[in-house]
């Protein structure tokens, strides 16, 4: 395995495509290389913000000045298919922020080039990389609560209360609102959780922008688990987003909050004593160099970094591949397609 | 030891749950529970307020400050508020907001201001943006006793990540110019020490996550003591209690141990440690 930094670049210069840009600048495993944005006049922001690498207006321009091995994807989301096709006509590791796409078929399309590439991928949901939720997959794979039942969960943030603009409101270019850009987080880690989805019963709002503003919806999951996502961006009193989920086995329950695990079990299992136990993540292993986000997202953003670089550098796909996005993805569209329907939707 | 108030807008904060979120946010939505509150951290010694401000915050702290000689520590600007708002209007949408919101006074101070960096605006220059929105910023803080000026730490991580020592300096000459202490608030105090080299000096106080769990301790908790332990008297801790993990006398004796200058309490702290009083003990 090389020990060789990675070198990676950014494609989309905006929030995000900066934030994965600083991180890629701290952390010791990777080296950035490059951004490519067709707005080259950022050239002076990202520089003043301490962005050393060139900008370039194309990956063509890219690729003629250096060799990443990674690119990460940081576009509006309805151009993430057209990059990613320019991205793997070389062949680059590929990282791609949330949402995959616009619609499942484009999500597909994704995950198939990438496969046809024969690429280390994955898809760009922060939250699942918190040591917390981590520790909340863990319990339920080593089977902790037994036989998985059913689940609540809750996905909610302070963000629209009014009409709104800008390209994230406009649902052909960004896929959609609350559940394809809020809920969509909460939506990965239940499928990384409980894995593919089967069928979908929703209905969503959209009371304040255009797009949803609000959705419910009753998920069923292929391994038999059943239950509810509510969501909402129009929610008072939480600046970030707030999730959180309750799992019911036929052994105990688990509540998964932003920084704490209680765990309710009938009977001991893996090291844990019947009744009650809370797991702050203050207890979980500390395992981050550098915070670049505190208050949205903390060290997820690290972490996450660190799970793409090592799975290249293993040669081995990550817990978070675009094939699990694609599973969100599936989420994503059926729920808007049962909301539309007003019916449930069985996903192939 | 001191003992500082962490007031900040409390939709900012992590929860347990969903209702002790809504609880939270509904009673500290009143500024007479913000102003209690500020009375409880007096109470038990605490002798300035860290705040972020929102108009809740500030209505309280007047108040307060009419009663108690306890001075403000003002971050700024609120990044996670500004943050939201560059989804729906951009960078430039949001400053403009900001701009909209503020009395004439205000707006021919800040244009004044603005004339001088226009190079900077035009090229969206990073420092130049993050130091006109604290300035607008800085106008709600007119009636306050101001003592210490913080720059909001999602602005300091970001600016500490790139090495953006402009950002800094700029700060320190305008809190200078204000005639009060510049201050950090950090989660990667070793990366600021890094960064800042000699500058570090220059700041009166960091504020940085301490506590025996090594909770938000980056790069880890042994790194961080060491450096706090070769200037103990520069370092504030936060996050204290490691999410209420630890118990506030524990928390304080551990901070007291590594010889810091202080310990900042946040409201779950300071509840707790009113309810028994060991904080005002490890105070005196």
């Amino acid at each position: 395995m090389s020990t060789q930094p990675l070198r990676a670049a950014v494609v989309g210069a905006g929030r995000m495509g900066m934030i994965h840009g600083h991180l890629l600048q701290v952390y010791p495993g990777a080296e950035l290389v490059g951004f490519v944005d067709r707005d080259v006049s950022l050239r002076d922001h990202l520089a003043s913000q301490g962005l050393r690498a060139p900008l370039y207006p194309s990956l063509t321009e890219l690729f003629a000045a250096t060799a990443p091995e990674a690119l990460f994807v940081c576009t509006p989301t309805h151009t993430h298919l057209p990059v990613v096709r320019e991205c793997l006509a070389r062949r680059v590791h590929l990282f791609v922020e949330k949402p995959l796409a616009t619609s499942r078929a484009d999500a597909e399309a994704i995950l198939a080039l990438a496969g046809e590439a024969g690429v280390i991928h994955a898809a760009g949901y922060v939250y699942a990389h918190l040591p917390i939720v981590q520790a909340a997959h863990d319990l339920l794979a080593a089977g902790v609560l037994g036989e998985l039942l059913r689940f609540t969960s809750h996905a909610y943030v302070s963000e629209v209360f009014s009409a709104k603009q800008g390209w994230f409101f406009q649902k052909e270019l960004s896929g959609g609102g609350v559940v394809a850009n809020m809920a969509s987080h909460l939506l990965f880690i239940l499928g990384w959780f409980f894995g593919p989805i089967r069928r979908v019963t929703a209905s969503t709002r959209s009371h304040a922008s255009t797009v949803d503003d609000s959705a419910q919806a009753l998920l069923t999951f292929a391994g038999g688990v059943t239950g509810l996502l509510d969501s909402s961006w129009s929610m008072p009193g939480t600046q970030m987003l707030d999730y959180g989920l309750t799992v019911d086995g036929r052994r105990g329950t688990l509540v998964l909050g932003r920084e704490r695990i209680l765990l309710h079990l009938l009977e001991p299992a893996a090291g844990h004593a019947k009744g009650w136990t809370e797991i702050h993540a203050s207890e979980l292993p500390a395992d981050t160099a550098f915070d670049v986000s505190p208050h949205i997202g903390g060290e997820a953003f690290y972490r996450q970094l660190d799970t793409f670089v090592r799975a290249c550098r293993a040669g081995t796909q990550p817990f978070c591949s675009l094939a699990e996005g694609c599973n969100t993805q599936r989420m994503i569209d059926a729920i808007y397609a049962s909301a539309a329907s007003a019916s449930p939707v069985d996903v192939a | 030891m001191n003992l500082v108030l962490d007031l900040r807008p409390p939709e900012s904060r992590l929860y347990a749950s969903w209702q002790e979120r809504l609880d939270t946010v509904a009673r500290f939505s009143r500024p007479d529970e913000v102003h209690a509150l500020c009375e409880e951290a007096h109470a038990l010694g605490a002798r300035a307020v860290l705040a972020v401000l929102d108009p809740t915050i500030r209505e309280a702290l007047i108040a307060f400050q009419r009663w108690r000689d306890v001075p403000l520590w003002a971050v700024v600007p609120n990044m996670t508020a500004f943050i939201r708002d560059l989804t729906d209007l951009g960078m430039v949408g949001a400053a403009r907001a900001r701009f909209m919101r503020l009395t004439p006074a205000a707006m021919i101070r800040t244009g004044l201001r603005a004339v001088s960096d226009l190079g900077g605006i035009r090229r969206k220059d990073f420092a130049t943006g993050g130091m006109l929105v604290a300035d607008m910023e800085l106008e709600a803080l007119r009636g306050l006793r101001v003592t210490r000026l913080l720059l909001h730490p999602q602005l300091t991580e970001i600016a500490l990540a790139g090495g953006v020592v402009k950002l800094f300096r700029t700060f320190l000459a305008r809190a200078e110019r204000l005639g009060v202490e510049a201050a950090l608030v950090t989660h990667n105090p070793v990366r600021a020490a890094e960064v800042l080299g000699a500058d570090l000096r220059r700041f009166a106080a960091v504020v940085a996550p301490c506590n025996p769990r090594g909770w938000k301790m980056f790069p880890d908790r042994a790194t961080c003591e060491r450096l706090f332990r070769s200037e103990p008297s520069r370092f504030l801790a936060t996050e204290v209690t490691a999410g209420g993990t630890v118990a506030p006398a524990a928390a304080l004796a551990h901070v007291a141990a590594l010889g810091l200058a202080g310990a900042v309490l946040d409201w779950r702290a300071v509840g707790a440690a009113f309810r028994d009083g060991t904080p005002a003990a490890a105070a005196g």
